[in-house]
């Protein structure tokens, strides 16, 4: 038996290397031995894109993409089809999870420098991940159709305005009419179910060919392939199968916990993940006292409401973003890790956060004039952390780093 | 000192919150706090006779159906249709979408009284329990009546038949001294002051006794909250479930885990 089926994978493998990519990108791919739990987060975003493709392919058996059946679609689900609110939640959940996760995930990369030399590129293919992922997510939001639906894509999309010169006929391009409306939807689902997801699958897999090449890091910033056994494996690495694994399931696990408890409990995560608004259908006539978009775009939408001028608000959000592709050009330090960075890193970095942590807040509550001036401080904060990186990194004095993890 | 900051920090940012946020029941300031008891079918089946008898001569429930509202309340087909489905052509598998055409209500409201499936999602179980209660006699209004929660709301007082005349009226209330305690004169009385825009039910005056109006807005707005969601209750009998199933599955991974990792540490 044993002899027949490997003469089978052998038959197969001798035309399709699916033994050879299986065992080199995941039974025997080595993985630094010691790493923690920051380390979970990249397994844990693709468990929830998984939930995001099966649900969301379940919603679109019931969802209507027209302007006048989109949101009562969503009822229907919520309503009539058994266990569509499972489906729905799942989806809505996974958004907001998805998001914790890639957020929690490049702040690791961030914290251990997991773009330093060679991994200049796995980073720039996971931002634009996170990049697409912003799209995704804001075009999956205009869906149901519901007030903040609809007033968060007038937001949006009357920023492509802003652009000099074309941003009018833009706007009118992007939306398919000349104000939101039934074509904008069609669009938009179009884009979110299909063009979107094949880019984000694609990105993905370029994202884990990339981490392959050059393996994973840790979070002492060691450089594990500098000390080999006899047949070129990481003396301080463990294959991927089965000891990653069972890493990996026992974060999923923890993960299958908070995801429940959010989805079944607080579904609508005190309206920052579902936007108590949007339980009103889109009224093109009525505009929602305060509009703010869910929380996982709230700090780059403070850093928009920061400036005055619509044009600037749009720059300073794009380059917000942008900066974060050239990070790995920026961190001049010969530590990879904040462990054996200097002071000056570790001070940045903490204000940084809370900095970051501050305007989240902010783009969720309305404008005042003191909360203004605390988003124009987080921006100028945001920024800074980025542009005096390659002075802070490169004056500082760093720990040596050890040999061996 | 980091601990001051902290303080700082946060005292600073509830101030900033509350300072921004309007009251969230209006005038009322804080609505009252509803607890819905998805589980209490009498509670649910009496909601649904006040909303049909009351409501939804105005008011649809476009997005329910009666069969799943019969089914959901554990009301038997029958007594469900002879007793709380007017029309006869209306079948238990169609919606609830009104009885009222929307072109004759906005002539005579000025604007279509809203469909209220979602209502309770939209504004929150609390705010509508608050808004029900809070009606009182206003006679520059249209309807005699105004809203506390929503001054100006373009809805007649349906209930007043049963809650009586609601007023605004004023009373003494203690002066509260700038370190939180009750301002007292020299011979120990509580200084006291006018305050108005009191509720004040004149008792007598309605069919139901203020305990058993406010019972009978419990029982109309848990109906309402369920019907915002039908599959809540299900939903969270099910968290359960699947929170132990993967507590399980961690317990499980872990043991499992720590017993490999022994190969390497």
């Amino acid at each position: 038996m044993t002899q027949k089926s490997s003469g089978f994978f052998n038959w197969i493998n001798t035309r399709l290397p699916i033994v050879n990519t299986y065992e080199r990108h995941l039974s025997k791919h080595p993985v630094p031995k010691k790493v923690n739990f920051w380390y979970m987060f990249g397994a844990l975003a693709s468990v929830v894109l998984i939930i995001q493709i099966v649900s969301g392919i379940w919603l679109m058996f019931g969802y209507e993409n027209t302007e006048e059946g989109a949101f009562a679609s969503i009822e229907y689900i919520m309503r009539d089809i058994e266990y569509g609110w499972i489906i729905r939640y799942m989806h809505t959940t996974g958004a907001s999870m998805f998001f914790a996760v890639v957020y929690l995930h490049m702040f690791r990369g961030l914290l251990y420098g997991s773009y330093h030399k060679p991994r200049e590129l796995v980073w720039v293919f996971g931002m634009t991940i996170y990049l697409v992922m912003m799209a995704e997510g804001f075009l999956g939001y205009v869906l149901p159709y519901g007030q903040m639906s609809y007033w968060g894509a007038q937001v949006i999309i009357s920023l492509f305005g802003a652009i000099p010169y074309i941003g009018e006929s833009l706007e009118i391009w992007v939306r398919g009419d000349y104000y939101i409306s039934g074509a904008t939807i069609s669009r938009f689902f179009a884009l979110h179910v299909v063009a979107l997801p094949l880019i984000l699958i694609a990105l993905v897999f370029m994202h884990l060919v990339a981490l392959h090449e050059v393996g994973a890091g840790n979070p002492e910033g060691v450089d594990i392939e500098k000390h080999l056994d006899e047949d070129g494996v990481p003396l301080d690495s463990v294959p991927f199968f089965p000891y990653k694994v069972l890493n990996a399931l026992v974060a999923i696990g923890i993960f299958g916990i908070v995801f429940s408890i959010i989805m079944f409990f607080f579904p609508e995560g005190g309206g920052y993940m579902l936007e108590l608004a949007n339980f009103e259908e889109a009224n093109p006539l009525s505009t929602p006292e305060h509009i703010a978009p869910v929380w996982y775009y709230s700090p780059y939408y403070a850093m928009l409401r920061a400036v005055p001028d619509k044009l600037g608000g749009l720059v300073v959000m794009g380059a917000a973003i942008a900066i974060l592709f050239v990070v790995p050009w920026l961190d001049r330090s010969k530590a990879a890790s904040i462990r054996y960075k200097g002071i000056l890193s570790k001070i940045a970095m903490t204000i940084f956060i809370v900095s970051w942590l501050m305007l989240a807040w902010l783009g969720t509550v309305p404008v005042t004039a003191l909360r203004t001036t605390l988003s124009i401080i987080g921006t100028v904060i945001y920024f800074a952390f980025f542009l005096l990186m390659p002075i802070y990194t490169s004056i500082e004095k760093t720990k040596p780093v050890p040999d061996r993890l | 000192m980091k601990k001051i900051l902290l303080v700082a920090f946060i005292f600073f940012i509830s101030q900033e919150t509350l300072a921004a946020s309007g009251a969230p029941c209006g005038d009322y300031g804080e609505c009252d706090t509803f607890k819905p008891e998805l589980n209490n079918m009498e509670s649910l089946q009496l909601g649904a006779l006040t909303f049909i008898n009351h409501c939804y001569g105005c008011h649809s429930l476009k997005y329910s159906r009666w069969g799943r509202v019969a089914e959901d309340l554990d009301i038997p087909e029958e007594i469900f249709i002879n007793n709380l489905v007017f029309g006869k052509n209306v079948k238990l598998g169609d919606r609830m979408t009104g009885s009222m055409k929307p072109a004759v209500s906005e002539s005579w409201f000025g604007i279509a009284p809203p469909d209220l499936t979602l209502v309770t999602r939209l504004h929150g179980s609390d705010w509508v329990y608050t808004y029900l209660r809070t009606f009182y006699e206003d006679s520059s209004k249209p309807y005699g009546v105004n809203n506390m929660v929503y001054p100006g709301a373009a809805m007649p007082n349906v209930l007043a038949s049963m809650q009586g005349q609601q007023i605004l009226s004023c009373k003494d209330v203690p002066i509260i001294a700038s370190n939180g305690g009750v301002r007292r004169d020299d011979f120990g009385n509580d200084i006291t002051e006018e305050k108005c825009g009191f509720l004040k039910t004149i008792e007598g005056s309605g069919s139901l006794s203020v305990q058993e109006f406010d019972e009978l807005i419990f029982n109309l707005v848990n109906f309402m909250t369920y019907i915002g969601e039908p599959s809540r209750s299900d939903r969270e009998r099910m968290g359960w479930y699947a929170i132990l199933f993967f507590v399980v599955f961690t317990s499980l991974a872990y043991l499992l885990f720590r017993e490999y990792q022994k190969d390497y540490h």
